[in-house]
């Protein structure tokens, strides 16, 4: 199946961060942190999911930020499309890779087959 | 939660009327004001600016009936009131004097034209304090007074603008506004509006440290209208990181990827297909 986004490594790595808890909404240091990549990699992500759908970006409450004398955070959140999809995208992933792994298994026996 | 004293309503005051809040703060600073006047000039406001919404989302009337109110606590005349209510109605809608000189006589029109005038001054390049000053000592007084009231009631809701235009508000809030709030003897007005411009420019610190200055100079690599979303929330970003060198790094990484960014940004969807 074809999806919206290129499921390439780092958006597997974004998508599985923030499987993980899909209801929590985070800034991009926080995803960045827990995906593994740096900053550089994960904005460019993150644009690309937020322009096909999969997540909505929001500024937080300025009074929150007002009170804690700092910027205001950008925080993001999987949509609920984006999360069905994300979920598909990464089990049909992981099965495919099962299938070749298995399959390179029988294709190459290990020693023990050889000897048979 | 929240440590603000909130103005409590009285019982009589109608809760759906919008100017109850002003009317209550007038019953004890202006008994004697005009409310029929005012109350005219606020309909005819808020018909000049219907449709209009501030950054905060909110009806665009909710800011001159905030400068008003605020004039309203230090005893401003009705005059001073009724051109607090209509300050931005001839730049910023079809409204024109005549018509506001026949509205609300010649005494508003002239003191809402001021205000706008004073704009013009301020936003001059290379206009000093002095300068400001210098044309004001010859005005109105009144003038003066909307003025700080307006720029008191922008600050309190700086929070919606970008961060470089809320840099340069507060910059020109303790430069310009405070000084004259305080030759006009406004002096909580003038110590409120120094707190909010110390606050914001503490607030957006990291957007003057080499970092900070470094990402907003590269977001010019970004499509315009994608600048200052980035920049904000890259500053915001900056905010949480203790360390000066994971600052540095955190500038370092963002910046190699904002070539990819912009791309992303100018082709949010490739190929996307449309379901259905």
């Amino acid at each position: 199946m074809k999806y919206a986004v290129k499921m390439t490594g780092s958006v597997q790595q974004v998508l599985r961060a923030m499987l993980e808890d899909a209801a929590v909404p985070r800034y991009g240091l926080q995803i960045s942190k827990q995906a593994d990549l740096e900053p550089g990699t994960l904005y460019p992500v993150m644009a690309r999911l937020e322009g096909v759908g999969w997540v909505e970006s929001s500024w937080e409450n300025p009074e929150l930020s007002i009170k804690d004398g700092r910027p205001r955070r950008r925080y993001y959140l999987l949509t609920k499309d984006g999360a069905e999809q994300a979920r598909l995208a990464l089990a049909e992933i992981s099965a495919r890779q099962e299938k070749r792994r298995s399959s390179l298994s029988i294709a190459q026996p290990g020693p023990l087959g050889a000897s048979l | 939660m929240n440590s603000r004293p909130q103005i409590q309503p009285q019982p009589t005051a109608c809760q759906d009327d919008p100017l109850a809040g002003l009317c209550e703060i007038l019953r004890v600073t202006r008994p004697d004001a005009d409310l029929e006047l005012i109350r005219r000039a606020y309909d005819v406001a808020a018909s000049w600016h219907e449709g209009q919404t501030r950054r905060s989302g909110d009806p665009y009337i909710t800011h001159p009936l905030a400068v008003a109110t605020i004039l309203a606590e230090t005893g401003a005349d009705d005059q001073t009131l009724c051109a607090a209510i209509l300050h931005d109605t001839i730049d910023d809608t079809p409204c024109t004097l005549a018509a506001l000189s026949g509205d609300f006589g010649a005494e508003v029109a002239a003191l809402v034209v001021g205000t706008t005038e004073l704009d013009q001054v301020k936003g001059s390049r290379g206009s000093s304090l002095s300068q400001v000053l210098g044309t004001v000592r010859s005005a109105d007084t009144r003038v003066l007074a909307i003025k700080v009231a307006d720029r008191l009631h922008n600050m309190r809701t700086v929070e919606f603008i970008a961060h470089a235009k809320q840099l340069r508000k507060a910059r020109e809030s303790l430069d310009i506004f405070a000084p004259v709030a305080s030759q006009l003897s406004m002096d909580t007005i003038g110590a409120e509006l120094e707190m909010l411009a110390y606050a914001t420019m503490k607030r957006n610190r990291h957007a003057r440290s080499l970092p900070g200055r470094l990402l907003i100079a590269m977001t010019a690599l970004l499509p315009e209208a994608a600048r200052t979303r980035w920049c904000e929330e890259w500053l915001g970003e900056l905010h949480t990181l203790p360390a000066r060198r994971d600052r540095a790094s955190f500038a370092i990484h963002t910046i190699l990827g904002i070539p990819r960014l912009a791309y992303t940004v100018r082709n949010p969807a490739p190929g996307r297909r449309r379901a259905g």
